[in-house]
């Protein structure tokens, strides 16, 4: 009888060829982005650790000594040390989690205690909200596809294109304004979960996390469902013209066996492509979004850091949201794979 | 040595010709429309409704009236010719940052795709660099280090943003190169820089006078975008600033107030909508297989 | 050499009508034909591209693309001793109908399989959607026999995807997959078009395997006629829409009545005969939105008079099942040499 390939044999098979070059090129980049960091930390003309120096020596009278001490101690980047031997300390360092500790957020603490305070928030947030804009694009964009021309095409594709014209965060104001002032709502519009209540993993907590996640989640999914939503449309009407549709109508096959396994699977593959864009996209725009609903988020956190020239949380969450960005792109990657069997089996 | 006859069929190809068809599209048509109106408003706006800028406190957060048609903001100033005048800043950002993109991204492309080789494996590996590093995460490190005007922020927005259109560019070459007539201006010998602008480029025109207006529309996402967290100096009232200036200030918690922060983002919906919807009827009129 | 086929027909068309609406006016596909298909026999529709034979095919099986519609007639199947109007029957019965009395394989198979679904689940789709209660060993059995009969190798292939198969096997599946509920009838769109000439010739061998021992009743819509003088029984000839000659293959290719399939003899150049000249075609079929009057092939015929640009000609006997259209075919007395 014929059996499917099992999960394991797929696995095995596939690590050797595609997952592992997606991830050398994660790698890569990373590196690259790493790289990218430290010299602009290091190299600019305004770079922070100068800045931080100067700093404590005009403010708190430091000698040059004591404050280059104190930024070896906070940046992890030893000053004295000729420049590629500090890039490669740094690199070490970064290898083993070790990015410097606070300047100004919370002084002397480790970044990474303080990133990772923050980092679930916003990882959370954007995987829901990115699943649940995908899910309702593709199934409006399939709907639309199907009743082209009809009203229910006409009004959604225009709402779509309003919709992912409005940059996100805008939107994100205009629901405050309409939504939360109007109706008192402004409360469940601020924060991840409201001040005062103990976190854990409680019932009234988790209602509370998911109230506060509304606001956000509506504006990530009010802007960026549009783009899939016309992307589907577009591929569904030209996978319904392909020859194989037509062969399963005369083959007399149920027009739902048809709409998902046959024109759905095929329609969807290159909406996969696109995912990598958005992945990049939506994680950058947390940084507006979570701003707007001072959600705690590497978003927020990005903006409290710079405000605060605290160059070592910022140089770290710059880091974090780049590597999220890289590590997300190769789990759809993967997901592509599996769905689409030319890439997997070779021909 | 253009031609009188060429120029004239340069011109009909370009401009009459695509004008007929966007006026057949209501979409197209309202975008060209709206363009032009936002174009008009930068650059004639600020002599028509000059800039109100003394703060008269008595006349704070005033609902829309004949006087004020938009209302006037918490220092009393009439929101209307906030509006006019703001437009200036945002659009010649848009517009040099588009520019600079368009430019960048065409010239490696171009070179990517027609000369191959070790010149297109650097390109390649750093436009993949860039592009999977997170633009607006990476323009707010940059704005905290470098202190931003409207140049440089345009300088590093039309920087930043090339690798997406230089990677269709040099798909376009690259398949375009394989096509007889370019095998034939070789054979003619006719240099490379020759065969590049004269043959290959004004089959890509289309392609990247559209996505010169998508460019645009980008821009103006992240420079309101940087305005708005107030990691970009004030140089001016613009429209980014006017979303700062009423977030900050707390204008979103009175009802009367609400149009200091509305008429920004109205304005800046409008000029987006106008883009997209002008740049999709102009891919219609260069893409016939799309149209019907 | 021309099997006795029993004279019992499966399908009627009558005055069958075709047309397309597009931009540029309306097409005229298919103009009043009028055919019976006998049980078991390989008939072959043949004629130039455009000549609306491919849109014959769809109309048998009522499924004719948008923009096309169907003017008027009528396409009649005679099963199990009953009369099946099959496009008066409401979607869901054509839907039943369609593959468990009468199946296609569509031109250029190289699309016509889901590229995201093995080979066996789209078989077994098929076998499901008609009859829920066929077990998955009984299915398998039968997809086995198949593809034997096809000269695939049914462990290779079902665990396949369409990738992952030439375009030869591709279009062996396809037949095999017409084959699945044991129609009465197939209908071939140019099954060999678009492979190369090894390939063609496994297919044929494929196609006479199937004729030998299942007795299907085929229809095949080509240009090729080499594949016609090797398979058929019967050929019609469609010119602009009708059919303008019928008649036993060894009627049509040695004793052509209507100047088109004498010219159409003519150009198929023959190994065997080296001092033969080859005579194509002058001039272009007609244009489909404004046909000249009369007959439809007089701008290109050697022959015409007066009356072919005025009448179009009816059908007329010219022997017992050989039946042409055209006005002048006794005075012509077209012949070809016989080897």
């Amino acid at each position: 009888m014929v059996r499917k390939m099992s999960i394991q044999r797929y696995l095995s098979k596939v690590y050797r060829n595609f997952v592992v070059r997606k991830v050398i090129r994660g790698i890569g980049i990373i590196f690259a982005t790493s790289t990218l960091t430290f010299f602009i930390i290091r190299l600019m003309p305004s770079n922070p650790i100068e800045i931080f120096i100067n700093q404590m020596m005009s403010a708190y009278g430091m000698s040059y000594q004591d404050a280059k001490a104190l930024a070896l101690a906070l940046f992890t980047i030893d000053l004295d040390k000729p420049l590629h031997e500090q890039y490669i300390e740094y690199l070490v360092n970064l290898l083993q989690g070790n990015i410097g500790r606070s300047i100004a957020i919370s002084p002397g603490t480790p970044v990474m205690e303080v990133v990772s305070t923050f980092l679930p928030w916003t990882l959370f947030s954007v995987s829901v909200s990115l699943l649940a804009s995908f899910a309702l694009g593709v199934t409006l964009g399939m709907i639309a596809a199907y009743r082209r021309g009809g009203i229910f095409d006409k009004v959604i594709s225009a709402v779509a294109a309003v919709t992912s014209a409005i940059p996100g965060y805008l939107i994100g104001i205009l629901i405050i304004v309409f939504i939360g002032v109007q109706f008192g709502l402004i409360n469940y519009m601020r924060g991840a979960y409201s001040a005062g209540l103990k976190p854990g993993f409680t019932p009234e907590f988790i209602a509370d996390v998911f109230l506060h996640l509304a606001a956000p989640f509506a504006t990530y999914v009010l802007s960026t469902f549009g783009g899939w939503m016309l992307s589907m449309k577009a591929s569904t009407l030209s996978v319904l013209g392909e020859d194989y549709v037509t062969v399963a109508r005369a083959k007399g096959l149920p027009e739902g066996r048809i709409r998902t396994q046959y024109v759905g699977r095929n329609a969807i593959l290159p909406l996969f492509t696109s995912l990598t864009i958005s992945l990049g996209f939506i994680f950058g725009g947390s940084v507006l979004i979570e701003n707007v609903f001072v959600y705690r988020g590497v978003g927020r956190l990005l903006w409290s850091s710079i405000n605060a020239r605290d160059y070592t949380v910022m140089q770290a969450v710059f880091l974090i949201i780049t590597i999220s960005v890289i590590v997300s792109n190769i789990i759809a990657d993967l997901l592509y794979g599996l769905i689409d069997p030319r890439i997997r089996v070779g021909g | 040595m253009a031609s009188a006859r060429g120029l004239k069929r340069v011109f009909r190809t370009f401009v009459v010709e695509p004008l007929k068809i966007i006026a057949g599209s209501k979409a197209g048509l309202a975008g060209f429309i709206g363009l032009l109106l936002y174009i008009s408003m930068a650059v004639f706006g600020p002599y028509i409704v000059p800039l109100d800028t003394r703060p008269k406190p008595e006349k704070r957060y005033l609902p829309p009236s004949w006087e004020h048609p938009l209302g006037t903001d918490f220092e009393g100033k009439d929101i209307f010719s906030q509006i006019i005048n703001g437009a200036r800043d945002v659009l010649f950002v848009a517009f040099m940052a588009g520019t600079l993109t368009v430019l960048i991204a065409t010239l490696l492309g171009s070179i990517a795709g027609f000369k191959g080789g070790l010149w297109d494996s650097i390109i390649m590996a750093v436009d993949e660099v860039l592009l999977t590093i997170p633009q607006f995460p990476l323009l707010s490190v940059l704005a905290a280090l470098v202190r931003l005007n409207n140049f440089t922020l345009a300088a590093i927005i039309g920087v930043l943003s090339w690798p997406a259109l230089a990677r269709a560019i040099r798909s376009q070459v690259l398949s375009l190169k394989e096509r007889d007539f370019i095998e034939a201006a070789r054979a003619l010998d006719l240099g490379t820089r020759h065969i590049v602008t004269v043959e290959i480029l004004p089959n890509l025109m289309p392609y990247i006078v559209v996505s010169w207006i998508l460019s645009m529309t980008g821009a103006i996402y992240s420079q309101v975008g940087l305005v708005f967290l107030g990691f970009v100096p004030f140089t001016s009232h613009n429209w980014g600033v006017m979303i700062n200036m009423a977030w900050t200030w707390g204008a979103i918690y009175y009802k009367t107030s609400v149009w200091y922060i509305l008429s920004p983002i109205l304005a800046i919906t409008g000029f987006q909508l106008s883009a997209i919807l002008f740049a999709r009827s102009l891919e219609n009129v260069f893409n016939p297989r799309l149209r019907g | 050499m021309a099997i006795a086929a029993q004279r019992e027909p499966v399908i009627v068309v009558r005055n069958l009508s075709v047309e397309y609406l597009t931009p540029r006016g309306v097409v005229k596909a298919v103009r009043n034909v009028n055919l019976e298909v006998f049980k078991g026999e390989t008939l072959f529709i043949v004629g130039e591209s455009g000549s609306g034979k491919s849109t014959l095919g769809f109309a048998l099986l009522n499924l004719v693309p948008q923009p096309g519609y169907v003017k008027e007639g009528e396409v009649v199947y005679r099963v199990d001793g009953k009369e099946v109007n099959l496009m008066k029957l409401p979607p869901d019965e054509q839907r039943k109908f369609r593959w468990k009395h009468a199946s296609m394989v569509f031109q250029a198979a190289l699309n016509s399989l889901n590229p995201v679904l093995r080979v066996w689940d789209q078989l077994y789709d098929t076998i499901k959607a008609h009859d829920r209660n066929v077990s998955r060993e009984e299915a398998y059995e039968k997809v086995r026999n198949l593809l034997s009969l096809v000269r695939l190798d049914a462990d290779r292939v079902l665990r396949a995807y369409p990738h992952q198969l030439s375009g030869g096997m591709r279009q062996r599946v396809m037949i095999a997959m017409a084959l699945l509920l044991d129609p009465h009838i197939v209908i071939l769109d140019e099954p060999t078009t678009a492979l190369d000439l090894l390939t063609q010739k496994n297919i044929i061998e494929v196609l006479k395997n199937i004729k030998s021992k299942l007795h299907t009743t085929m229809i095949f819509i080509t240009h090729d006629l080499s594949l016609a003088a090797e398979l058929a029984d019967r050929v019609a000839v469609m010119y602009a829409g009708r059919i303008v000659e019928l008649g036993d293959v060894y009627e049509i290719f040695y004793r052509p009545k209507h100047p088109y399939t004498y010219a159409l003899m003519k150009t198929v150049p023959k190994l065997t005969s080296v001092d033969e000249e080859l005579y194509p075609i002058p001039g272009s079929p007609p244009d489909m939105v404004n046909m000249p009057p009369g007959c439809k092939f007089h701008p290109r015929c050697p022959y015409s008079a007066d009356v072919c640009k005025q009448v179009e000609p009816l059908d007329e006997w010219v022997a017992s099942g050989h039946l042409v259209a055209c006005h002048l075919w006794k005075e012509l007395k077209l012949e070809v040499r016989a080897p």
